[in-house]
């Protein structure tokens, strides 16, 4: 009996670790959630956020290198001219940066401001997450009047004005222009599938570079959706009516493998993916694990390009489609939003003022995260931008604006789980573990299944 | 009246098992708060629908169900787990014998070298170390580099083919066999040094003094070791979660990182609490089954 009590005790006491893992946030939870559902956020300013007449704000952001530092600058400014406000200011990459923000949620610890993703807005605003900042708009501290109602709109959830659309930011494949000037390859604007797959045939004969396309992740599927007028993220089903369509995007990656062209996947299992710094088109040491291009939006050009060595110029040009027209869209690429958590909800919806409309912020921040919505201000900062924005700004103005499509619906719950299971089977296509015709079954099955149960919700 | 109530109080505070009580408050109050709510809460999830964003509903079985008939990646994890588990495991134990073994004689040096292989099971773990493991695996890495001065030049991803990157992560595990050599050391020493002598006399080599005396009396350590090593091996989660996240093709999806996938990345965070559960059983089981193993081999007689 004895032995069967110290097993238990043994099993119990390591197992715990493990259970209460799923759930450690909760510890706290309980007192915290009372804490918050008992003030009113905008009564409680001098409570715990703020310490004999300081107010502490926190701001976290996903981003790169280059982001990262910019946007600390802007936060200094910004205390600087603010005594008694100090910014906490917290980063992470992409996907860290949500799972950051669900468990932060949970324990009612949202940071103040945070910046928000098209992809996720309507989940959080669903959710009681976000603060409305219409009040804050219509008092005047909020000032958004230089940006045009599009883009304002694609804040609303609802009736309320949940997050402030900052920039938007068009789809870019970035590449290698020093290579392919090297060796007397030219791209451009607009090409066919076929013309891409030559370009991708041509500077793998004569350099041995690879082709990364768009590897784990469902960018490059979702664009050229559109050119069927498919949307991928329905609410409760994928927006594609057979799987066909999704098997000619497979097909791209076995011609790849067929030809030789396509990076091997490999290289991917030791890479953070998603970051610029580890992006295969600057970072590898031999042709045959990097790629001549990299299919990511046009703002991340001068993160690239800082992440890239020296001597490497890196240009862009639209992602290859067959109907270029139906298929680029500028993105709204970066909201700011206030969240309920916030006990200073007053000063963080002036940060956000100042990240909308102070110039001396703007010309910290440039056009890091895409074009400005703020179009005055956008016109105000032209002479302070490197050649990597100045080039993403032509590219949007001259390339996409005039041959463009209104952007797909924000995605509705389920798409983030879907989208992984996207990249998975791209990672097995790649792999050869599966053929083109599977894999599309298998996202078409899966896909409308988790979109369905993600509906009922 | 205030008499007695002082009294009592006195003998409250004198009694020895006040004190117990007291000294024990800081595990307990932690245990409870930390460990025991948590782990409550988490059954509860584990029965519900939730998303973290917004509040549990309860689906009852639901989550169970799906797991073992609805979710091929989830026997996937449940098979690299165990494989991971069975596989670094003995190998640890074995190394870490005999690494005791050669260290049980003591030479000036023999200080150092304890310290020295016991340092990995202190930094082996750590996220630090994780990283130092994938850069050297890399395909640009220090593996490689050293192959290519031996005459082997080759490009190979250790991380990135599904044959091999599970085996660099139970590479890291065995590596960090320090703790259990130390508790072979320990053991190795208590071994009378009598029985050796006799077994000398009577004409038994070193091999034989080996099977016939160290193993049969080191079996109680050697199974301590296997249930500790055994459950460390099942909830395993930083290796994979810094160096390969799953990947390639979910080949080095650990459980718990599966766990932790489905919990914030998918946000089905009642499914993923469901899930620490059934570890929680099988852990049990496991633990179970070589419990009633012991009793065929392992020594607790006397001397």
């Amino acid at each position: 009996m004895r032995k069967v009590l110290a097993m238990l005790l043994i099993g119990s006491v390591f197992c715990g670790m493990m259970a209460g893992c799923g759930s450690s946030e909760r510890a706290g939870d309980e007192q915290s959630a009372s804490g918050t559902k008992g003030t009113d956020t905008e009564e409680s300013g001098s409570e715990e956020g703020s310490t004999g007449g300081e107010t502490n704000l926190t701001f976290a952001w996903w981003g790169n290198q280059t982001r990262n530092e910019m946007t600390q600058g802007a936060i200094d400014l910004y205390v600087s001219e603010n005594p008694g406000v100090t910014i906490d200011g917290q980063f992470a990459e992409f996907n860290d940066y949500w799972n950051k923000m669900a468990t932060s949620s949970a324990g009612h610890t949202l940071p103040d401001i945070i910046q928000m993703d098209y992809g996720y807005i309507e989940q959080y605003a669903n959710n009681d997450l976000l603060l409305d900042l219409t009040p804050y708009i219509e008092d005047g501290t909020l000032n958004v009047s230089d940006i045009d109602e599009k883009n304002l709109n694609v804040g609303k959830v609802g009736d309320g004005i949940y997050g402030i659309c900052l920039t938007v930011s068009p789809p870019a494949l970035t590449y290698n222009k020093t290579l392919l000037d090297e060796n007397g390859i030219t791209v451009k604007n607009n090409m066919s599938m076929e013309e891409f797959f030559d370009v991708c045939r041509e500077v793998y004969e004569k350099t041995g570079y690879k082709t990364n396309i768009s590897y784990g992740n469902d960018v490059y599927l979702t664009y050229l959706l559109r050119a069927n007028d498919e949307v991928l993220y329905e609410k409760g089903k994928l927006g594609v009516k057979s799987p066909e369509s999704l098997q000619k995007y497979f097909e791209i990656y076995e011609l790849g493998l067929e030809e030789g062209w396509l990076l091997d996947p490999g290289v991917f299992a030791e890479r953070t993916l998603g970051s610029m710094e580890q992006d295969a088109m600057v970072y590898g040491n031999s042709p045959e694990t990097m790629s001549w291009c990299s299919f990511i939006w046009a703002n991340q050009l001068s993160a690239i390009q800082n992440a890239a060595p020296e001597g490497m110029e890196l240009d862009m040009v639209t992602y290859p489609s067959p109907d270029p027209e139906k298929c680029n869209f500028l993105k709204p690429s970066q909201l700011f939003c206030v969240t309920v958590d916030s006990k200073n909800s007053e000063e963080a919806v002036k940060f956000i003022d100042f990240l909308v409309n102070s110039q001396e912020c703007n010309e910290i921040l440039l056009c890091e995260r895409g074009i400005l919505t703020n179009t005055k201000m956008g016109e105000a900062i032209i002479p302070k931008l490197s050649d990597a924005d100045k080039k993403a700004i032509e590219f949007t103005n001259n390339v996409i604006i005039p041959t463009s499509s209104q952007v797909n619906p924000a995605p509705p719950e389920g798409s983030s789980e879907v989208s992984s299971l996207i990249g998975k089977m791209i990672e097995r296509g790649c792999y050869q573990e599966i053929s083109a015709e599977d894999a599309a079954q298998e996202i078409f099955d899966q896909g409308n299944e988790i979109m369905a149960a993600n509906a009922d919700k | 009246m205030a008499k007695t109530k002082r009294t009592i109080g006195h003998s409250l505070l004198t009694k020895e098992s006040s004190a117990g009580v007291l000294f024990t408050l800081p595990f307990t109050v932690g245990f409870l708060m930390f460990m025991i709510v948590p782990m409550g809460i988490s059954l509860y999830y584990s029965f519900c629908e939730y998303n973290i964003l917004s509040e549990p509903k309860f689906i009852g079985l639901d989550n169970f169900i799906k797991m073992f008939t609805d979710d091929a990646i989830y026997m996937t994890s449940l098979k690299v787990t165990f494989f991971f588990a069975f596989v670094s495991v003995p190998i640890r134990l074995v190394f870490a014998l005999i690494v005791a073994l050669i260290l049980l004689r003591t030479t000036k040096v023999t200080g150092f070298y304890r310290a020295a292989y016991y340092l990995p099971s202190i930094i082996g773990g750590s996220v630090a170390v994780a990283i130092l493991w994938k850069r050297m695996f890399a395909i640009d890495g220090v593996v490689n580099a050293l192959l290519g001065k031996i005459g082997i030049e080759t490009s190979f991803s250790w991380l990135g083919d599904k044959r091999t990157a599970i085996w660099v992560l139970i590479l890291l595990s065995v590596w960090q066999f320090g703790s259990s050599m130390l508790i072979f050391l320990s053991a190795l020493k208590q071994i009378p040094s009598n029985l050796y002598e006799s077994a000398r006399v009577d004409g038994a080599g070193k091999i034989a003094q080996f099977f016939k005396i160290t193993l049969p009396l080191l079996t109680p350590t050697i199974f301590f070791n296997l249930v500790m090593q055994m459950i460390n091996g099942f909830l395993a989660f930083t290796q994979s979660m810094i160096i390969t996240q799953g990947k390639p093709l979910n080949s080095t999806l650990f459980y718990a990182v599966y766990v932790y996938q489905q919990s914030f990345e998918f946000y089905n965070t009642g499914y993923g609490a469901a899930m620490a559960w059934v570890m929680l059983a099988l852990i049990g089981a496991v633990t179970g089954i070589l419990f009633a193993t012991k009793k065929f081999w392992v020594y607790e007689g006397g001397l």
